[in-house]
């Protein structure tokens, strides 16, 4: 059988991990800087596609420590990769909780995911998980609710930590009970010694991944402050009534979050060469652009440019179709860090907008990698490269890096060939 | 400009107050209930116009959804006060697919779809293939919308047609995927017969369905 670029990838790992490494790093951190690499850095996939190929299951994923290394290894070694986004264990949104101890900088980042053992604990109603609420083999799933009611927002924008430490948490978190009770204080020394567990489990997984070649950076957190009230607060279509029906009340709330979020990311120093802000975006494709303006940029904006300013580099996902409101991007100083788009109608289109001035990553649509042909994917890719190449500054990725179990082994080998076929300059 | 077109005018705004308080004077008034309800049919055609043009996004389907439920509320039990009863422009079936249980696009698409004059059955959330079969026995419905947010949505999506097939039924409905990650492709791959990625975009298809189905 004839060798693909990915077999002679894989072996350069299994001979010179170290090398490797270095190439990553370098490559990744030069499209980071907005310049050219030697070779389009390659974004790398995981989610149901990694459970089914590996053979593990959701539940495995998100609670069974000693079944993830096997199974991640065995993936980044069979799909390699220039940059991967690991949840291992498994982690959803949980920004509430750094919020909740903004002012605890040593712990405050630590649990800004939430994670399956966690979740047992507090019994949070945001998310379900396999095994408990839904079934082993089911994704773990972000639902967000209904927390807060729309009069509540003079007290929130009062104090927003002390509210959602002493109002939110025990409505939304039936495992703690009364702030203050027994039962609230042992829960959150259980949340302790099990982040305590898991990050050393984490920490071994890391380095493990490092010494085989896979290049990781220190990463921070932070969000946008009307996505805290629509995830966690109000439910987005809440937030998206309250910024017409109590639109005062939702724009102070939401720059009264402004400093507590910016707690939370400068919790982790930045530490060179590059310590990235990762904020994911969730309302910003559904608001028109008079509320994008009014409601959440300009805190959005405020948060991006402090940490900026402080010496970290973003590293923002812009969900769904982020077009509409592109333009507003170029406010941020160059080089501000990096732009995901998941799915922009025109990606090329946002790529000549920002060259130049934003890391642009994404670019594959999800779909043609799960449903496509290997031909069909080589030739996009192919095309896709001529138009983005020459200017650097661009990540290949798909829109999101989870893809659908069913998706052929040999149709995740066609974007990485593609990547290391198109993508040297 | 008559009150009826002030209320169309209101509800295009997104003015919520002024709308509500418009269809309570029409009320009082004695107009036509169906007349009114016409209004939120023409108003949601108008609104998905909108939305396919660029001018409207989610935020304003949401809160226009909100107003036109609103005027249903005052509007309905006036008549069934008459005795009266909308017609429906078809039956739609409607569920999140297993495996996912967000439900933000499919309850967008529930609202617009009944402001435009569809009998909506919904399903929920994380609805097997196998209750979708049982309910397209049960409701024998005209259009059968499969929504989902996660990725894993296109595998169930795609089960969900296979049954649907498997159990002869394939013939009697047409089916739409509706969420953020479909596209052609995942048409194709699942085998529906439509696919939408916002609500206004699924409602047009689902009425173009419908004329077709009555055409012929």
């Amino acid at each position: 059988m004839t060798k693909e670029p990915i077999d002679l990838w894989i072996e350069r790992h299994e001979k010179d991990p170290e090398a490797e490494l270095k190439e990553k790093t370098e490559r990744f951190l030069r499209a980071a800087q907005l310049k050219v690499p030697d070779r389009v850095p390659v974004a790398g996939v995981g989610g149901d596609f990694l459970c089914r190929y590996t053979g593990i299951t959701w539940y495995d994923m998100s609670y069974n420590l000693e079944k993830i290394p096997g199974a991640v290894l065995k993936f980044v070694h069979d799909f390699p990769s220039d940059w991967s986004i690991i949840f291992a264990p498994m982690l959803l949104e949980g920004f509430v909780f750094a919020l909740a101890f903004a002012d605890y900088p040593d712990f405050s980042n630590t649990i800004r995911f939430l994670c399956g053992p966690v979740h047992d604990i507090l019994k949070d109603k945001w998310s379900q998980w396999p095994g408990r609420e839904i079934k082993e083999d089911m994704h773990p799933q972000f639902r967000g609710g209904e927390f807060m009611k729309p009069e509540e927002y003079g007290k929130f924008i009062e104090d927003p930590v002390e509210f959602i430490h002493d109002t939110i948490l025990p409505r939304a978190c039936p495992g703690l009970g009364e702030p203050g009770s027994s039962r609230w204080n042992a829960a959150w020394i259980r949340v302790g010694m099990t982040m305590q567990k898991i990050g050393a489990f984490q920490a071994q997984l890391f380095g493990e991944l490092i010494k085989r070649g896979n290049a990781a950076f220190p990463i921070t957190n932070a969000y946008t402050p009307a996505d805290v009230i629509g995830d966690f607060l109000r439910y987005p279509t809440g937030a998206m009534l309250d910024m017409r029906r109590t639109p005062r009340d939702f724009k102070a709330a939401c720059d009264a979050l402004v400093e507590h979020i910016l707690k939370v990311a400068t919790a982790v120093p930045p530490a060179p060469p590059a310590t990235f802000f990762f904020i994911p975006l969730h309302l910003n494709e559904m608001l028109p652009p008079k509320l994008y303006g009014e409601f959440y940029w300009p805190q959005l904006k405020k948060i991006i440019e402090v940490l900026v300013s402080k010496g970290y580099k973003g590293f923002v996902f812009f969900e769904g179709d982020h077009s509409p409101h592109v333009d507003t991007i170029l406010e941020l100083p160059k080089g501000w860090g990096i732009a995901w788009f998941e799915r922009p109608r025109d990606f090329v289109a946002v790529w000549e907008k920002l060259k130049g001035h934003t890391t642009v990553m994404g670019g594959v649509p999800v779909s043609l990698i799960a449903s496509g042909t290997p031909k069909q994917i080589d030739e996009y890719i192919k095309n896709l490269m001529v138009k983005i190449k020459p200017e650097g500054g661009f990540v290949l990725s798909p829109g999101v890096n989870e893809l659908p179990a069913d998706t052929p082994v040999a149709n995740v080998r066609a974007y990485i060939n593609a990547a290391l076929k198109y993508g040297a300059y | 400009m008559s009150m009826l077109d002030e209320l169309l005018r209101a509800v295009l705004d997104l003015s919520e107050g002024k709308a509500l308080e418009l269809t309570k004077k029409l009320v009082e008034s004695g107009e036509d209930p169906l007349k009114i309800l016409d209004c939120v049919r023409a108003a949601a055609d108008e609104i998905g116009k909108k939305f396919e043009k660029g001018e409207y996004f989610v935020a304003d389907l949401v809160m226009a959804g909100e107003i036109l439920k609103g005027i249903s509320e005052i509007v309905t039990p006036k008549l069934r006060e008459a005795g009266k009863k909308r017609k429906a422009v078809g039956k739609l079936l409607i569920g999140t697919v297993e495996g996912d249980i967000h439900d933000i696009g499919k309850n967008i698409v529930i609202t617009m779809a009944e402001a435009s004059g569809f009998e909506v059955v919904d399903l929920g959330v994380d609805v097997p293939p196998e209750k979708f079969v049982e309910a397209i026995k049960q409701h024998n419905p005209d259009i059968v919308g499969l929504s989902g947010l996660l990725t894993l949505a296109i595998d169930s999506m795609k089960k969900t047609v296979d049954a649907i097939k498997a159990a002869g039924l394939r013939d009697k409905v047409k089916i739409i995927i509706g969420g953020g990650r479909v596209d052609e492709y995942v048409k194709e791959y699942t085998g529906a017969d439509a696919w939408a990625s916002d609500a206004a975009t699924g409602i047009r298809i689902m009425i173009k369905l419908m004329e077709e189905k009555r055409g012929g």
